[in-house]
C-alpha cells in the first residue's frame, strides 16, 4: 500500500515533468536547391499516426513531441528525411529532390496516378527528360524518348510532326494519337494559315507529357483512343516567387544538297549526249553561266527563342504563373518565316479551406508566317548554264523562258518564284480551360469536377503574286496579252468547345484503396473557311466553306482497386456517341481492364537488396476510331457546283446540282489491344525500366473503298471493311550509372520492334496508294491482304553480268510472256521494323553534357527524286533544257517511263541520327537574387549515318520527292532562374 | 443533416445527367455550307430540277463540282475520268488515227491503250466505266426525285409537264451511257431507279440485254422528247434518240449478231429529214463557236459542252487542241491557245496516207496535215518531232478571233454526233443491203460531203465498203468513232489491217480477237461480284 502511494506520488510529481517533456516543434520546410517553400509536406512522428503538414509557406507545427521522437518528413518527388527531436523546438528541413521517379505523378485520363501504381502502359516524360536543343514545337520534346513512339518532324519552320504510337491502327481513318492539353482534347484540323496544330504551343510552357500506349489506359477516351493518347500538362504556379528566363540563339545551316551537274559539267554532258545521238536537244539554248540553283534558293539564317515566366502566389494565397515567349525561326528557304508570340496565364486558387480548387489556364498565341513555295524540284531541274538574273527579262529582271513575252511551257525560275510570291498569314489562337474541383464537405472522399475548355484559332492570310511574275493570271485586252499576277485572301476559323463533368471518389480502407470516377464529356468542333479566289480574275468566285459541326459525347466510369499495395485492378468503361454516323450506329461501348501485381511487395522480395521494383501488368481494352474526313456520310445531301463547273442550256449557264454519295451504315472502327508489361528496378532503382509485349487487332476498318458502280454517287466511299493486326515488343532501360557528389552519369535506352499486317480488305481487293511524281496518276504503294500497309509495289529490275541495270527489263513474275502490271510484286515497306532511342547525360560538378541518338532499322525509301529525274531524256524538258541528278551516270537510264516503277529506286533507309548534343555550365548561387544561371551551347541534327543516297532518310510515308531540308543548327543559350 | 445533403447531391447529379442526356440530340448535325443541302431541302425549290438535270448533262463534261481539277470519282484524277476524254482515248487512241507522245502518263495507262497492250487494271478503263455508271446513278436519282408523287408532295405539280421532258432526257442520257458501255465493254451492271441507293450490286447485263433495254427505253421516251433540232442548245431531242438507235442498228451484227440495216436506214432518214443541214465549211464544226455558228445550229446533233469560263474541263477538245500544237511548229496561237503541250499528239502513217496521193497531199479541205519538216514514220513514240500533225480542232471563232481568254481551256465543243456521220451511215447501210434507201441517194450524200470538202466526187461503182471505211476516217477522224468502225469492218483485230505501233510493234502486228472488247476493269468487278470478266482476259 505504501509502495503504491509512493508510486502514485511519483507519478503525480513527475506528471508535469512528463507534460513539459511533450513539446511543440515548429519549423519551415524548403527545397534544398532554390530555397522555395514546400507546402503540403507530410510530417509524422515515427511509429505513430500523429502528424501534420506544412502550410502554404512551408511552415508546420506539430504538438506533443518528445525528445527522442523521430520526425519523418515526406513529399512526393523528394527523398524522405528523418530528424530526431532533441531539445530544440525549431527544426527547419531542406528536402532533396529524389532521383527516384516512381512516385512521380502521371496524368491519365480524368485523373492521375503514380508510375508505381499504374496498371496500364503509360510513360511520363517530364521537363528534365525533354530533348534539349532547338525545340520549336512540342512533339520534338519527346522524339526518341519513349519506346514505341516515333516523331517525324517536318523540316519547315514551325513545321508539324507526324506522331505514331506503336505504328497506328488505321488505314483510312486518322492514325494520329489524341492530344490533350490540360484536359482539353485538341482537334487535328489545322486552321488555314497555321503551320500545324501544335505550332502555337510554346514548348517552354510544358511541364510534362504523359503517353498512354495501351487500351487499358486509353479506353477511357473511347472513340478517339485507338492510336494512343498524349496528355500535355502545362506549368502551373508554385509557392515562392520564381522567375525563369530563357534565351536561345541558333544559326541554321544547310546540311546537304542533291547533287546535280554544275554549269561546266552540264555543258560537257549535253555535248556528249548530242554526239551520242540523243535527239531533240536544243543545244543552242545553253548559256554561259554557272549557277548552283540549290544554293540560290536557300539562305542560312539565325533563329531566336526567348521566354520569361514568373510564378508565385498572388495575395500570398493564389498560385499563379505568367509566361511570355517569342520564337523566331526563319526556315532555310529564302523568304520563309515563322514567328510565334505566346502568352500564358495560370491561376490555381484553392478556396473554401482547400475544398474548392480552381484551375484556370489561358493561352494566347499569335503565329506570323510567310510560306515559301516548294521550289526544290525546279531548283534541281533548272538549267545551270542560265543566270538567275537577266536585265532584259520582262519578268522583274529574272531569267525566264518566254517567247516575246508569252510564257513558254517550261521550268520557272525558282528564285523568282520565292521572291515574287508573298504568301503570309497571321493566326491567333486562344485556348484554355477552367476547372472546378470541389471536395464535398460532408463527404471528403468525394470530389466533383467540372472542366470547361475552349480552343479557337483564327487565321487571316493572303497570297499575292507580283504582277511581274511569269506565273500570273493571263489577261488579254485588245489582243495584247499581259500577266497580272494573282491575289487572294482567306480567313479560317477553328473552334472547339469542351465540357467535362465527373465525380471522383477515393476511399482508403485498411487493406484496400478504392478509387472510382464517373462522368460525362461533351465536345463540339466547328470549322469555317472563306476565300476570295483570285481577285485579279474577273470570273473568280468568293466562297465560304463551312463544315458541319462534329459533336462527340461520352459517358465514362472507372474504378481502381489497390489491395494491400500488392494487387491492383483497374476497370473502365466508356460509351461514346459521335455525329459522324447515323443514329443506329453512332454509339459505341469501350470497356477495358487491367491487372497489376507488385511482385516486389511480396514477402519473398520485399526486403531484397537487388530487386527494388518488379511489377507485372496485364491489360486489355477496346478502343474506337471515328476520325475520318467525312463528317456525315450517312445523310442524303446535294451539292451545287461553283462558277467554273456549270453547264450551258440555251444561252445561259446553269448551276449543276449533284447528289453526294451516301453511306448509311458506317460505324466505328474497333481496336482490341492486349498488353503484358513487366516494370523492373534493380539495386534500389539504380537500374530501372520495363518490357512490354502487345497485340492490337483493328476490326471494321474505316477505309475509302470501291462500291459497286451505279448504286451510289461515287465509285468509292467510306465503309467498314478490313482487318489489321499490329504486334510488337518494347524494351526500356534507364540507369543512374554513377551518382556521386561530383559526378553523375545517367543513360536511358528504348527499343521497339513492331510488325503490322493487313489481314482483310474489302473484296480481297488491293488498294493502290502512294502517288509519285514522274507521270500523272502513278502510284508506288499498295495495301494488300497479308502484307504491311503501304508496301511498295514495283517491278523487279534485271541486271546484266556486270551488275548494271538493263533499262526497262523486268522479271516476268507470272511467267506469262508479257511484262505488264501483273508483273509487279511487293517488296519492302516504309515503316521500320525496329526503332531505338538513346540518351545520356553527364554531370560533373557544374558542367553537364547531354546527347541523344535515334535509330530506325528496316525502313525503306522510294527515291522519287532519282526515279523521276535521273534519266537522260529529261535533259530536254518540252521547250527548255533541264538539269538532272548525277546519279544518272550510275544507271545510264534514258527514258523515265521505262524505269519509274522499278525496284532499282527502292533503297534501304535505315539510319542512326544524333539529334542533339548539348553542353552547359551552371553557375549556382550567382548572387543572392539569382539562384542559378546555366549557359549552354549545342548542335541540333548533329549527324546522320545511313546508306540512303538521297537527302534525308527520314521522310514520312516513304516516298522522297524532295523535302524541306532539315537544318543543322548551331546553338547557344542561357537559362536564368531567380 | 448529412442524409439531406446526400439527397440534395444525388438529385443535383441525376438532374444534370438528364440535362446532359438531352444534349444527345446535338449529335444530329446538318449541312452548314451554302453549297451543300440536305436533299429534301435542295428539292424544295422548283428550279432545282433544272439544276439536277444540268448535273446529269454536266457529267458528260465535268468531273466534279469545284473546278476542272476536282473529281467526284475517287482513285482517279480529273484527267482520267472525264467522259468525253476517256471515250476518245478508248475509241481513237487505240487505233490508227492518233498517237500520244507522253507514254508514262497515268502510270502507263495511255501507253497500254495506244499499243493495245491493256490489262484489266488500266486506269483509263476504270475511269470511263465509273464515269458512265455515274451517269446511270445520277439519272436514277433524278427519276426517283421527280415522280408525280414527289412533285405533288413538294407542291410542284404545276411544272409537271416540263418535268416530263426532263425525265425523258435523263433516261436518254442513261441509255447513252449504257450504249457506250455496251460498245466498249460488252456488258455492264444494270441499275435502275427502282434499286436502292448505297451498296446495291446490280446484275450483269450482256450485249443482248443491254441492246434490248436501250432500244425499248429510247422508243418509250421518244414521244416525250422535244422535236428534232428544236430543243435549246446542248439539250437532247428526238434526233439524239434516233441517232443512238441508228448507231445500234448499224452495229447490230457486232452487238447481237443480227442484220438490222433496214432499221438503221429508217432512223437515218428520220434524222436527215429532221431539220439538219451541212455547214458550208467543214471546219466550222470544230471551232470555238461551234455552239452557235452554222455548224452548231444545223449540223451538230449533240455536242458535249466545253466553255473556258463556266464549263472548264480537261476534256477531249482541251486535250486535242493543246495536243495539236507541234513541237517544231509552235503553232499554239494559230490554234487558239498560249502554249500547247509540246507536240503531244501526232498521226500514224496509215491515217496520213488517206490524205496523200503518193507523196502529194490531197486538196481535200478535211486534210489539215502538216508535213513540212517532218517524216511520216514514227520510230520512237517519245520523239515528238517524228510523224505528221494535224490542225482539225481550233479554239478560234469563224472570224479568227480566239475563243475565250484562258491560256489553256478552250471554248470548242466536242461534236459527239453530227449529220455528216448520218450521211455515211446511210450509205453504208445501203451497201450492206438494208432496204429503205437507194444507191443513188447514198452516192448523193457522200458527194455532198466531198463537194463541201473540195474533193473529187464518186460514182456508184466507187461506193464500196473499202471506200467507206476510209471515207469515214477522212470525214470523222478524231471524233470518237474509229475503233467502233474498225470492229464493225473486222479490221480492228486480226491482221487484215495493221497500223504502226498496233500491238506495241513498230509496224503493227495482228491482234487476238478477244481485244475487240475491252476487259472489265478490275476495280469495278471487285466491287460487284455479279460482273464477270470478258473472255481472253
Amino acid at each position: 500500500m505504501k509502495n503504491f502511494k509512493i508510486f502514485l506520488f511519483n507519478v503525480i510529481l513527475l506528471f508535469p515533468v512528463l507534460m513539459f517533456g511533450q513539446q511543440t516543434v515548429k519549423g519551415t520546410v524548403t527545397e534544398a536547391t532554390g530555397n522555395s517553400a514546400l507546402p503540403g509536406v507530410g510530417i509524422i512522428i515515427k511509429g505513430t499516426i500523429k502528424g501534420a503538414a506544412t502550410d502554404f509557406d512551408g511552415n508546420y507545427s506539430i504538438e506533443n513531441v518528445k525528445p527522442g521522437d523521430v520526425l519523418v518528413f515526406s513529399y512526393i518527388g523528394f527523398n524522405t528525411k528523418e530528424v530526431t527531436v532533441g531539445n530544440i523546438t525549431t527544426i527547419n528541413v531542406a528536402m532533396v529532390e529524389s532521383a527516384e521517379s516512381l512516385d512521380e505523378i502521371v496524368v491519365i485520363g480524368y485523373g492521375t496516378t503514380t508510375i508505381k501504381d499504374a496498371t496500364g502502359s503509360v510513360a511520363a516524360v517530364t521537363e528534365k527528360d525533354f530533348n534539349k536543343g532547338n525545340i520549336v514545337t512540342p512533339a520534338s520534346l519527346i522524339s526518341g524518348r519513349v519506346a514505341g513512339v516515333t516523331v517525324t518532324t517536318d523540316g519547315s519552320p514551325g513545321g508539324g510532326s507526324a506522331i505514331r504510337i506503336r505504328g497506328g491502327s488505321s488505314l483510312g481513318a486518322s492514325n494520329d494519337p489524341l492530344i490533350v492539353v490540360d484536359g482539353l482534347p485538341i482537334s487535328n484540323s489545322t486552321a488555314g494559315g497555321s503551320r500545324s496544330v501544335l505550332a502555337s504551343i510554346n514548348p517552354n510552357d510544358i511541364e510534362s507529357m504523359s503517353i498512354l500506349k495501351d487500351a487499358s489506359s486509353t479506353a477511357i477516351y473511347g472513340s478517339r483512343a485507338s492510336n494512343g493518347v498524349i496528355i500535355i500538362t502545362t506549368k502551373k504556379g508554385k509557392s515562392g516567387f520564381n522567375v525563369d528566363i530563357n534565351f536561345k540563339a541558333g544559326y541554321q545551316t544547310l546540311a546537304d544538297k542533291i547533287e546535280v551537274f554544275d554549269g561546266d559539267a552540264y555543258r560537257n554532258l549535253i555535248a556528249e549526249r548530242v554526239a551520242a545521238g540523243q535527239g531533240g536537244i536544243s543545244i543552242e539554248q545553253l548559256g554561259n553561266a554557272n549557277t548552283n540553283w540549290q544554293d540560290e534558293i536557300y539562305e542560312e539564317k539565325f533563329t531566336f527563342d526567348q521566354s520569361i515566366s514568373v510564378s508565385g502566389a498572388l495575395f500570398n494565397n493564389v498560385p499563379a504563373r505568367v509566361s511570355w515567349g517569342n520564337t523566331q525561326q526563319p526556315g532555310l528557304r529564302r523568304t520563309s518565316k515563322f514567328e510565334r508570340n505566346s502568352l500564358t496565364f495560370n491561376l490555381n486558387p484553392s478556396l473554401a479551406d482547400d475544398h474548392l480548387k480552381i484551375n484556370f489556364n489561358a493561352n494566347i498565341s499569335s503565329e506570323n508566317n510567310r510560306f515559301a513555295p516548294g521550289v526544290e524540284g525546279s531548283a534541281i531541274y533548272f538549267d545551270p548554264t542560265q543566270p538567275v538574273y537577266d536585265a532584259t527579262s520582262p519578268f522583274g529582271g529574272f531569267f525566264e523562258y518566254h517567247t516575246n513575252g508569252i510564257r513558254d511551257n517550261a521550268n520557272r525560275n525558282p528564285v523568282a518564284n520565292l521572291l515574287q510570291n508573298e504568301n503570309t498569314s497571321i493566326v491567333d489562337r486562344l485556348y484554355g480551360n477552367l476547372e472546378f474541383d470541389y471536395k464535398l464537405k460532408f463527404l471528403p472522399e468525394l470530389r466533383t469536377v467540372l472542366n470547361l475548355g475552349y480552343d479557337r484559332s483564327y487565321g487571316v492570310g493572303s497570297s499575292i503574286l507580283s504582277t511581274e511574275s511569269i506565273n500570273g493570271f493571263r489577261y488579254e485586252e485588245d489582243g495584247v496579252v499581259s500577266y497580272i499576277g494573282s491575289e487572294s485572301h482567306y480567313t479560317s476559323e477553328r473552334k472547339n468547345l469542351l465540357l467535362d463533368a465527373y465525380l471522383a471518389y477515393n476511399k482508403e480502407l485498411e487493406n484496400l484503396n478504392i478509387e472510382a470516377t464517373a462522368g460525362y464529356s461533351y465536345q463540339k468542333f466547328m470549322a469555317e473557311d472563306f476565300n476570295t479566289g483570285n481577285k485579279r480574275d474577273p470570273e473568280a468566285e468568293r466562297d465560304t466553306n463551312t463544315q458541319p459541326d462534329v459533336v462527340l459525347l461520352g459517358f465514362f466510369a472507372r474504378t481502381n482497386l489497390n489491395f494491400m499495395d500488392k494487387y491492383l485492378l483497374t476497370l473502365s468503361y466508356r460509351r461514346d456517341g459521335t455525329s459522324r454516323f447515323n443514329s443506329d450506329n453512332r454509339w459505341g461501348n469501350f470497356p477495358a481492364a487491367a491487372l497489376a501485381w507488385k511482385i516486389n511487395e511480396e514477402d519473398f522480395l520485399k526486403d531484397s537488396d537487388v530487386v527494388s521494383e518488379l511489377k507485372l501488368r496485364l491489360g486489355w481494352g477496346i478502343t474506337g476510331q471515328q476520325d475520318i474526313p467525312a463528317s456525315y456520310a450517312f445523310l442524303g445531301r446535294h451539292v451545287t457546283g461553283d462558277s467554273f463547273s456549270q453547264y450551258i442550256f440555251g444561252n445561259s449557264a446553269v448551276v449543276v446540282g449533284i447528289p453526294q454519295s451516301k453511306f448509311e451504315d458506317i460505324k466505328w472502327e474497333e481496336t482490341t489491344t492486349y498488353n503484358i508489361g513487366l516494370d523492373y528496378g534493380f539495386l534500389n532503382d539504380k537500374i530501372k525500366g520495363s518490357v512490354e509485349v502487345y497485340l492490337k487487332e483493328s476490326n471494321d476498318l474505316l477505309a475509302n473503298v470501291a462500291v459497286a458502280d451505279g448504286s451510289n454517287f461515287s465509285n468509292a466511299g467510306w465503309q467498314n471493311i478490313g482487318k489489321f493486326t499490329s504486334k510488337g515488343v518494347e524494351f526500356a532501360i534507364g540507369s543512374d550509372i554513377v551518382r556521386t557528389d561530383d559526378l553523375n552519369v545517367n543513360a536511358s535506352y528504348n527499343l521497339n520492334i513492331n510488325q503490322t499486317k493487313i489481314d482483310e480488305l474489302a473484296y480481297g481487293q488491293d488498294i493502290e496508294v502512294g502517288g509519285i511524281g514522274g507521270g500523272t496518276g502513278s502510284r508506288i504503294q499498295v495495301h494488300r491482304e497479308g502484307f504491311a500497309p503501304y508496301s511498295y509495289f514495283v517491278y523487279k529490275q534485271l541486271y546484266d553480268t556486270a551488275g548494271a541495270p538493263i533499262e526497262g527489263a523486268y522479271a516476268d513474275i507470272n511467267q506469262d510472256g508479257i511484262i505488264n502490271s501483273s508483273d509487279r510484286y511487293i517488296y519492302k515497306k516504309p515503316n521500320a521494323d525496329i526503332t531505338m532511342g538513346f540518351q545520356t547525360g553527364v554531370n560533373y560538378k557544374d558542367f553537364d553534357l547531354v546527347f541523344n541518338l535515334r535509330a530506325s532499322i528496316g525502313n525503306y525509301m522510294y527515291n522519287n527524286v532519282n526515279s523521276s529525274r535521273a534519266q537522260y531524256n529529261l535533259l530536254q524538258d518540252v521547250t527548255a533544257l533541264g538539269n538532272i541528278p548525277v546519279t544518272v551516270l550510275e544507271s545510264n537510264f534514258v527514258e523515265t517511263a521505262n524505269v519509274l516503277i522499278s525496284d532499282y529506286y527502292l533503297e534501304n533507309a535505315s539510319f542512326l541520327k544524333m539529334d542533339n548534343l548539348n553542353f552547359g555550365y551552371t553557375f549556382n548561387k550567382f548572387n543572392n537574387d539569382i539562384s542559378s544561371i546555366r549557359v549552354w551551347t549545342g548542335v541540333q541534327n548533329v549527324f546522320t549515318i545511313t546508306n540512303y543516297s538521297g537527302l534525308d532518310p527520314e521522310v514520312f510515308g516513304g516516298i522522297d520527292n524532295t523535302i524541306y531540308p532539315r537544318p543543322r543548327t548551331f546553338l547557344m543559350g542561357a537559362n536564368i532562374k531567380f | 443533416m448529412k442524409t439531406k445533403n446526400i439527397f440534395k447531391l444525388l438529385f443535383f447529379f441525376f438532374g444534370t445527367l438528364i440535362f446532359f442526356s438531352a444534349c444527345t440530340n446535338e449529335l444530329d448535325v446538318t449541312p452548314k455550307d451554302d453549297d451543300e443541302f440536305l436533299s429534301e431541302d435542295f428539292y424544295a425549290s422548283k428550279d432545282s430540277y433544272r439544276s439536277a438535270l444540268a448535273g446529269i448533262y454536266g457529267n458528260l463534261s465535268l468531273t466534279g463540282t469545284t473546278g476542272p481539277a476536282s473529281s467526284n470519282l475517287q482513285g482517279i484524277d480529273a484527267g482520267t475520268s472525264q467522259y468525253g476524254r476517256t471515250l476518245w482515248y478508248l475509241q481513237d487512241l487505240a487505233a490508227d488515227e492518233v498517237i500520244w507522245s507522253y507514254e508514262n502518263d497515268e502510270g502507263g495507262a495511255v501507253k497500254a491503250i495506244q499499243r493495245n497492250t491493256w490489262s484489266a487494271s488500266n486506269t483509263i478503263l476504270l475511269g470511263f466505266f465509273s464515269r458512265a455508271m455515274f451517269s446511270v446513278a445520277l439519272t436514277n436519282d433524278f427519276l426517283r426525285q421527280s415522280t408525280e408523287e414527289n412533285l405533288a408532295a413538294r407542291g410542284h405539280s404545276a411544272i409537271s409537264a416540263e418535268i416530263k421532258t426532263y425525265r425523258a432526257e435523263a433516261r436518254l442520257l442513261r441509255a447513252l451511257a449504257y450504249y457506250h458501255l455496251m460498245d466498249l465493254f460488252g456488258k455492264a451492271a444494270f441499275v435502275t431507279e427502282n434499286d436502292p441507293i448505297g451498296v446495291y450490286q446490280g446484275p450483269e447485263y450482256n450485249r443482248e440485254q443491254l441492246f434490248t433495254f436501250i432500244e425499248s427505253e429510247l422508243k418509250a421516251i421518244e414521244g416525250d422528247l422535244v422535236g428534232s433540232n428544236q430543243n435549246e442548245y446542248a439539250r437532247a431531242d428526238k434526233a439524239v434518240a434516233w441517232m443512238i438507235l441508228a448507231k445500234m442498228y448499224l452495229n447490230a451484227e457486232v452487238y447481237i449478231g443480227q442484220n438490222k440495216y433496214t432499221e438503221c436506214l429508217a432512223y437515218s432518214n428520220k434524222i436527215i429529214n429532221g431539220g439538219f443541214s451541212l455547214a458550208s465549211n467543214y471546219s466550222y464544226n470544230f471551232l470555238a463557236d461551234n455552239d452557235y455558228n452554222e455548224a452548231g445550229t444545223n449540223e451538230i446533233i449533240f455536242p458535249l459542252v466545253v466553255d473556258s469560263k463556266v464549263t472548264q474541263n480537261w476534256g477531249p477538245t482541251t486535250v486535242i487542241i493543246n495536243g495539236e500544237v507541234g513541237s517544231l511548229e509552235a503553232n499554239a496561237v494559230a490554234l487558239g491557245v498560249d502554249n500547247g503541250w509540246g507536240g503531244a499528239l501526232r498521226v500514224r502513217k496509215q491515217f496520213a496516207e488517206k490524205f496523200l496521193n503518193g507523196d502529194v497531199p490531197l486538196t481535200d479541205t478535211r486534210n489539215t496535215l502538216t508535213t513540212e519538216g517532218r517524216e511520216i514514220e514514227i520510230a520512237d513514240v517519245g520523239d515528238r518531232d517524228a510523224g505528221y500533225i494535224i490542225s482539225k480542232y481550233k479554239n478560234l471563232n469563224v472570224d479568227g478571233s480566239r475563243g475565250g481568254v484562258h491560256f489553256e481551256f478552250v471554248n470548242t465543243d466536242f461534236p459527239l454526233f453530227r449529220l455528216a456521220d448520218v450521211y455515211l451511215m446511210y450509205a453504208e447501210a445501203v451497201v450492206r443491203g438494208g432496204s429503205g434507201g437507194t444507191m443513188g441517194e447514198a452516192v448523193g450524200y457522200v458527194n455532198a460531203l466531198r463537194n463541201r470538202a473540195n474533193s473529187a466526187t464518186i460514182t456508184d461503182n466507187d461506193l464500196t465498203l473499202n471506200f467507206l471505211i476510209d471515207e469515214r476516217s477522212r470525214e470523222l477522224h478524231w471524233e470518237g468513232h474509229r475503233r467502233q468502225d474498225l470492229v464493225r469492218f473486222s479490221l480492228f483485230t486480226g491482221g487484215n489491217y495493221n497500223w504502226v505501233w498496233k500491238g506495241g510493234s513498230t509496224n503493227g502486228i495482228a491482234l487476238s480477237s478477244h481485244l475487240n472488247v475491252y476487259p472489265m476493269p478490275a476495280n469495278n468487278m471487285a466491287a460487284n461480284p455479279n460482273l464477270t470478266q470478258n473472255p481472253g482476259y
